[in-house]
Parts: C-alpha cells; structure tokens; sequence
C-alpha cells in the first residue's frame, strides 16, 4: 500500500539528521562521512557506502528555524567577511558555537565541493577544510563555455579519480552496477519531482510546498522514497481544486526567502498568485547518455547556473512562457551573484529586489512593496 | 588588435594582451567586484579596445560574459581549471589552443610565433623575479609601478629596468591580495615606515614564481603546465598550499607585519582572509586587512596603515 506523503516526509527526514548531534545520542555515523555541496554527484557516493551532508541545507533550515542572526555575527567575529555568501557565514556560525536548531552535522571525514553551481562553494569548503583537517576534493565542471567532448573528458577523469579516493577511504569497491541503480533512482525522483512543480500554474499546491519539498531531491534524490513521495504529493496535488485564476499570475525569480514562514513575500503580493519559479527546476538534473559515466557527466555538468546567459534565457523564457506569468519577481541575490543576471531579457515586467536568502535583515520590505506595488500598476494598466 | 585581459591566468604566449589595471568612474554593480565591474565598463565604453579576455575563476568574472556579450567585440573567456593536477594541465592545454584558435578566426590572423613568445615570456619572468628578489633594497613602489606600466605594453617591449638601490629601511611587512589596482597605497607604506620584502600579488610574487615555460614538445602542455605550476590563487581552490607557501616566505623574510588588501565584494580573498588571520594569529604575526570599496577613497586606508605601522 502507498504511503502518505506525511509518512515519507518524516522518514526521509529522521533518516537525514539522525546522526546530528541533537539527536545522535553520541552514536557516530557507521560508515565514512562526506559534507558536499547541492550539486555534488552523490550517486557515486552511495555506490561506496559513504554518507553525505549538505551545509548549504542546513543553513537555510537554520534561517526557518529563525536562527541564523546570532551565527551571522559568531563567524563576522572570526573573520568571514559578511559580504560572503550567507549560507557559509550561517553555517560558520553554527560549528564554531555548536549550536542549532538541529544541533551540528557528524564531522566529516572528506569534504567534496562543486563550481556547477558557483564558484563560491569551493572557497568555502577550503574554509571548512581547515577547520576540519581532512581531504577537500574539488570537482571542476566547465559547463556549457567548453564543446562537450573535451568538457567530457576532463570531467570524466575528475569523477574516475573521485571514484578512486572515496574507494579508498571507504574500503569498499566500486561496482558500476550499484551506480547504475542509484542514477536510475535519481532520474526517478527528477521524474516525479517534475511533474509535481508543472501542476503549480493550476493547482492550488502553493509555491511554500514546492519551496519546502525540493529539499528533498536535493538531499535525498537517491532515496527511492523520495520518487515514492513526489508520486504520492503528485497525486494529491492533482485533486486541489484550481488555482485562483482572478489572481495576477507572477513568477519568482530566484531563491526562496528560507525566513520567511512562506519563503516569499506573501505580504507583499496582495493580487497575486505564485505560477512558477526557477528555483524549483534547478535540481531537474537530465541525467543522459549511454553510460554511467556520460549520465553523470550530463546531469553535473549542465546544471542551470553553469549554462551560457543565451541558455538560461532561453530556458527561462520557456518556463515563464508554459507558467503563464505576466510579471516576475527578480531576486537580486547578495549571496548568490551567479544568479544576478539569470533574469535578462525575459520579455515580462520585472521588480528586482536586493534580497538576501538567509538573513532576513538585509531586505527592506517597505521598499520591496513599493517596488511590487509598481509592478502591479503596469500590469493592471497594461 | 588590443585585447583587455582580466586575468594573469591569460597565456601571454600566444598574443598580445593588455592587462586591465582599473577604469576609474566605471558602473558600479551592487555587491559586485568593483574591479570586474570596472573592466566590463572599460571593455563596454572604451572604443580602443577591440576585444576582451576573462577567467571563469570567481563568481563576478563568472558572469562577466552576461554583462557585455552584446557588443560586437572579440569576448573570450578562459575556463582556468579549478585544479592543478595532470587532468586539469591537459584540459588547459586544449583550452589555450582552443584560445588561440578563436583569436585568429576573429582577427583573420595566423598566430606562428607562440615559441618565440614563450622565450620572451620567460626571459621577461626571470627579470621579474630578479627584481622580486631585490626587494630587500629596493623602493617596492617603484617596482610595483614599473609591473604594472610594463603588463600594459606588448610583450617585445617591456623592459624591466635594473632594480635601483634605494636603501630605505622600515617594519619589514609582506602584502597580499588581489591586483592591486590602486598601487599608491605602496607609497602610503613607504611613508607609514613600512617596508615591503614580499607579496603574493598576481601581478608580482605570482609572476615571479611561475617556472619557465619548455619550448619543446607540446607547447601548450607546456604553457598550461607553466601557468598552472606558479604559487596558487585562492580561485585555484587550495588554501592550504598557498597559507604553507606564504608563511614560509613571511618566516623566512621575517615579516612582522602583514596587509592583506581586498576588493569589496571579493569572496576568494574574503574567504582566504579568514584562514589567513587565524593563521598569522597562531604564528603571533600582525595582520591588517584593508577592504578597496572605493578606488578614489583612501583617505581611510592611509590612516589604518598608520596605525597599523605604529602598532607593529
């Protein structure tokens, strides 16, 4: 019998943060951990046995939990530039007074980072590095600037070396098979995953689901429970009624406010109703090709924030065009400056707000209102 | 041809290229690397400059292509491996040909002399490191504006002039941090009484690291090879070799101060500032950080310094 998406919600999670130090027990991890950022090939990691973190979650978890100012001003004191990117200031925050609203994650035994995302993440782990003394391995994905056979090659050779450094830390061989499976169960979870988001512009899900529940092909995209989830969410998603469609359609470009309780402006948007976000597509990894090897060089390399401005234009126009929105809230993101010109030339109205995705003291909502105010203005007068 | 080269990760071997050393009164870009923003108003408005190559080694220069890739002029950026390893020395080596490749079909030139270019790039090198490890007698401001004149000339005619003694004593301090754009802060230091005996800049302590590039064999490993082989910048992702080959040199050259200087909205160097300190803190060794938001603003920066020379 299926299981209700409550059920696999709280499995996927217990399973996430047992092992954190609020409720580990002082039970340490049974196999070798790894901390990882979002785009981290982690189907090769299951494949060896080796369990995974990911600060970056945690951090916004932390800004839900209505905790990240204190850990802004902990890591400000020991030197992180503020200016920084917040999840890392957060998560500084958090390891140098052990404290959150999940206590720490189990210290890692190799930190693994990506630049298909940003170029960031890779400067903050070597922070975490020091602070940890283990191996840092960082995974270079040229994305679309390189012709895909050359970018091909020098992937692939990073994930072959990947592949050899976690054997030996794990003890455990590799086995193509196993990976197989678990890009099967990744593509599966993409799948059902896909599907949930396409039903926003005409179900009445609300975007705070979509925003929540992505977490968990993020953390989880191996986990066949999380296809299982996405099915059962889908399936209740399909019997809401319609979406308001008096409402003015809008779609929001960029992160979720992770403080927010509705991670978005909800006070803001008086009028209108969320249709679509990228943000929700970006772990719609394509996992293509004839072989382990070429799927997982499809799905990491080509990740949105590592395609050319003409691509992402493109596929944003797309998704804006099927979403149906007339106008769009742009995030002009402190944190995240890959994201800054995600939004060119989109063909819709536009308020761009100065936004931060972590810390909730940086935005003026008063000027954000007016800014949305003005948007509805031209809309409503178009 | 004048290409605007944003990088020291940009062969030099296979083409003129004019190192971009600031844009004064350039848009600025919130929260974004005034130095990038500066360049992409430089490479927008400056009608002399027909062309433009960048790095992908930081999030502004990553997104640099975004902001001026509607202009019809040559845009290049240059996928500067992440690594050091084998596999990121090949890649590169592809890379710097696929470079050159790119350059002649724009231009409609036949680049033929690149092994002649790394001859005059390693001689020039080794000018640089001569005159890096005069430091200790020379006016580092001197040297400093003399770098930064000569990577604004081509290549067959930069001259390093032989370092004139100048024996001028002080706290001995070691400076890092991105080029340095603003190069009047050195005479800041030389009149605080500081004396700088070492960097890590790209345009000088890095350049005089990098070993001499092979004229035989694959050329482009070769140079790929070369570049890669310097000491590290903080976007090459490696923290611990470059706090292991800094200390080294601040013990060796026994430093009692050193001036980490950034550019506001950095983040490699904001991240590296954090270790860093930590570090120079564990070794008992003074450190100011100077953060560059405003170019034409360093009225700030001189009084920081002065305290900073007081206090070492």
């Amino acid at each position: 019998m299926a299981q209700s998406v409550i059920k696999l919600q709280s499995s996927l999670m217990r399973e996430y943060y047992k092992y954190f130090s609020k409720y580990a027990r002082g039970k340490t991890p049974d196999k070798k951990v790894a901390w990882v950022t979002a785009f981290t090939p982690v189907e090769i990691l299951e494949a060896l046995g080796i369990s995974y973190y990911y600060p970056e979650s945690y951090a916004a978890v932390i800004a839900a939990s209505e905790k990240e100012q204190p850990l802004l001003a902990k890591s400000e004191q020991c030197f992180l530039c503020r200016d920084c990117c917040s999840y890392s200031c957060c998560i500084e925050g958090c390891l140098e007074l052990e404290d959150g609203p999940r206590g720490t994650p189990p210290k890692p035994d190799i930190l693994i980072a990506t630049n298909n995302q940003c170029n960031t993440l890779p400067d903050w782990w070597n922070i975490l590095s020091a602070r940890y003394n283990v191996p840092l391995i960082v995974i270079d994905y040229p994305g679309e600037s390189v012709p895909r056979e050359r970018a091909f090659e020098y992937v692939n050779a990073q994930h072959t070396d990947l592949i050899a450094r976690l054997e030996e830390l794990s003890g455990n061989k590799f086995d193509k098979d196993v990976l197989a499976n678990y890009i099967d169960k990744s593509s599966e979870s993409v799948y059902w995953w896909k599907k949930v988001a396409g039903i926003l512009p005409e179900k009445a899900i609300g975007a705070t689901t979509l925003f929540d529940d992505i977490s968990y092909l993020i953390t989880a995209r191996c986990d066949p429970d999380t296809a299982e989830l996405y099915k059962a969410l889908y399936e209740e998603a399909e019997v809401l009624p319609e979406t308001d469609k008096s409402l003015i359609p809008l779609f929001w470009l960029g992160y979720p406010l992770w403080y927010h309780p509705d991670r978005y402006l909800s006070e803001c948007l008086d009028g209108f109703r969320i249709c679509g976000s990228n943000y929700i597509t970006w772990w719609d990894l394509d996992y293509c090709g004839n072989d382990v090897y070429e799927k997982l060089f499809s799905a990491y390399n080509y990740t949105f924030l590592n395609l050319l401005q003409e691509t992402r234009t493109e596929r944003l126009t797309e998704l804006i065009k099927t979403s149906g929105a007339k106008c769009a809230v742009t995030l002009h993101n402190k944190s995240c400056k890959c994201d800054f010109v995600s939004a060119k030339d989109i063909g819709i109205p536009q308020a761009e707000l100065e936004i931060d995705m972590i810390d909730r003291s940086f935005l003026s909502v008063e000027k954000a209102k007016k800014q949305i105010d003005l948007l509805k203005e031209t809309i409503c007068t178009q | 041809m004048k290409i605007l080269s944003l990088s020291g990760f940009v062969p030099e071997q296979i083409c003129d290229t004019v190192r971009f050393t600031g844009y004064p009164g350039g848009n600025a870009i919130s929260h974004y690397c005034g130095y990038a923003a500066e360049y992409i108003s430089q490479v927008l408005n400056d009608a002399s400059v027909d062309g433009a190559v960048f790095p992908r080694s930081c999030d502004s220069a990553r997104i640099i292509g975004s902001y001026i890739g509607k202009t019809d002029k040559f845009l290049y950026q240059l996928p500067v491996p992440a690594r050091c390893d084998q596999a990121a020395v090949n890649y590169f080596a592809g890379e710097i040909r696929a470079y050159k490749e790119a350059i002649e079909a724009h231009y409609g030139i036949e680049i033929s002399d690149i092994k002649e270019r790394i001859e005059a790039v390693n001689k020039r090198n080794e000018a640089i490191k001569k005159y890096y490890e005069a430091l200790e007698d020379i006016s580092y401001s001197e040297y400093l504006r003399e770098i930064h004149k000569m990577l604004t000339m081509p290549l067959n005619e930069q001259k390093i002039p032989e370092p004139k003694k100048a024996a001028r004593g002080g706290k001995r301090v070691y400076l890092i941090g991105s080029f340095l754009t603003y190069d009047g802060i050195t005479d800041i230091l030389e009149n605080c009484g500081l004396k700088t005996v070492g960097d890590d800049l790209p345009e000088s302590g890095r350049i005089a690291s990098r070993p001499p590039c092979d004229t035989n064999g694959d050329i482009y490993k070769n140079i790929s090879a070369s570049i890669l082989s310097a000491r590290l910048s903080p976007t090459q992702d490696n923290f611990n070799d470059i706090l292991r080959s800094d200390l080294e040199e601040i013990k060796a050259k026994k430093v009692c101060g050193v001036i980490f200087i950034t550019q506001k909205y950095c983040e490699p160097y904001d991240y590296l500032y954090s270790v860093y300190e930590k570090m120079l803190e564990a070794e008992g060794i003074k450190s100011l950080k100077i953060c560059v938001s405003d170019p034409e603003e360093h009225k700030r920066s001189e009084l920081a310094i002065e305290a900073f020379a007081d206090m070492i």
